[in-house]
């Protein structure tokens, strides 16, 4: 019993002290978190949830702003949380994202895996685009199969997600580029560290 | 200082006074188990369940208007299913029954989210966050999310005001869809400053406060009224009979 109180309070140490996160970089992602979510909502409200161009801004938004994140808090683990705490408030406001949850916290950390393996963000900061891309496939992907359990009497309906996604990706994939542009301008203006 | 659910105290009724556990727990169940059952009998028993529920949660006239909007996103949607019809054989000699039951589940989630959402308070979310053993970096973070929302909205409004006096009164989706690149030199590169300005002086805020992760928010025990206990059972009731309708149906 005694082991298992000691591994209790290691958890408990590693999960809120300040070994993995310091304060500062936990208040940026909760900002960043916040902003995003905003922002998106804003966008869909002003220009309606389903047309193709709003999807398209909302999610350059969203990835140009993960970029700017990752490359204010350059380290493993930066994305999983930012995803993490975006899902929580997702589940607030929707309740089915919580079944998805899991699912995009196991792609978001194999995403991390493989940029430590290619180096790190520490490192490599140039690398941020790159796990973005990556984790917001999978997160989609994800999200696709939640989608099939929901609408699975119509299998139409998939394929509409599917086109849904594939416009939002693009979206993404924009917003890359604005997200590495901005992050060249921020450090210029010694926003960035 | 705005927080979230001041500005949705008078949306609610106040006539269910449950813990945010309860609620929560509510909505849990409601997304888990309306995405498992698949016949439209029990689907049905637990949407007139969740509408009783939204029903003495929030005002009638919010209920009627998230329906409406509800409406329309699902006749857009029915609308994409229609002219896909054309191209895809399997859609067309589909059940109105079945073509239904995918909005039935989108409608319980719904219902359940909605009190959930606009109930919380920041102060007994914290504790509940506490009870359910959220870990401090996942609670911290949230915390200055839903903290953070407001003031957000107002920097946003702030922008748009100092857009509009520089472009002449073009701030609004006109600008925005002429002329995209400026859109985003002039609106969001200074929202993206903002942010991290914000970032920057929140944190050193919490740092001098001596805020942190491990810092200890305040616990109190979980005490379930007789209302929750109701409710609660009431929910497992419903949800068990509609399992037992679907598996009846199923069987014979």
């Amino acid at each position: 019993m005694k082991g298992l109180s000691n591994f209790r309070a290691k958890v408990k140490d590693i999960l809120d002290g300040q070994r993995l996160f310091s304060t500062h970089e936990l208040v940026v992602v909760g900002i960043f978190a916040a902003g995003s979510r905003a922002t998106t909502l804003m966008v869909a409200l002003i220009g309606g949830g389903m047309n193709p161009l709003t999807m398209v801004v909302r999610s350059a938004v969203h990835s140009a702003l993960l970029v700017v994140l990752l490359a204010k808090v350059s380290r493993t683990g930066a994305l999983t949380m930012a995803n993490l705490v975006g899902g929580l408030l997702a589940f607030f406001l929707m309740g089915q994202a919580m079944v998805a949850l899991p699912a995009i916290i196991a792609g978001t950390l194999a995403v991390e895996i493989l940029i430590r393996a290619l180096g790190g963000l520490e490192k490599r900061p140039a690398l941020g685009a790159l796990a973005v891309a990556l984790s917001e496939f999978f997160t989609r992907m994800i999200n696709v199969g939640v989608s099939y359990l929901t609408f699975r009497e119509q299998p139409a309906m998939i394929i509409m997600v599917l086109v849904i996604t594939a416009v939002s990706y693009f979206g993404i994939l924009l917003g890359l580029f604005g997200g590495v542009s901005m992050t060249r301008e921020l450090k210029h203006a010694g926003l960035i560290g | 200082m705005p927080v979230l659910s001041d500005k949705f105290q008078n949306l609610t009724t106040g006539r269910l006074d449950l813990t945010p556990e309860t609620r929560l727990g509510l909505t849990f169940l409601a997304s888990i188990f309306s995405l498992v059952m698949a016949d439209s009998l029990s689907l049905g028993i637990i949407l007139s369940a969740s509408v009783i529920y939204l029903m003495l949660e929030i005002r009638l006239k919010v209920v009627l208007i998230v329906y409406l909007v509800f409406l329309g996103m699902a006749t857009t949607a029915a609308f994409g299913l229609w002219l896909l019809g054309f191209w895809i054989e399997a859609m067309k000699n589909q059940p109105a029954r079945l073509a239904v039951l995918p909005f039935v589940r989108v409608l319980i989630s719904l219902n359940t989210v909605l009190p959930l959402a606009l109930h919380t308070q920041l102060s007994s979310l914290t504790l509940t966050l506490n009870r359910i053993y959220v870990p401090g970096i996942i609670k911290l973070p949230f915390l200055i999310i839903v903290r953070f929302i407001p003031t957000f909205i107002n920097d946003v409004q702030q922008l748009r005001e100092a857009v509009a006096i520089r472009f002449c009164g073009h701030s609004g989706v006109v600008f925005w869809l002429r002329r995209p690149r400026l859109w985003w030199r002039v609106y969001f590169m200074p929202l993206v400053v903002r942010l991290i300005r914000s970032a920057d002086e929140l944190a050193l805020a919490a740092e001098l406060k001596g805020l942190s992760a491990s810092t200890d928010f305040g616990t109190a025990p979980l005490v379930l009224g007789p209302v929750d206990k109701m409710v609660l059972v009431l929910s497992v009731t419903v949800i068990t009979i509609a399992t037992l309708v679907g598996k009846y149906k199923a069987g014979g």
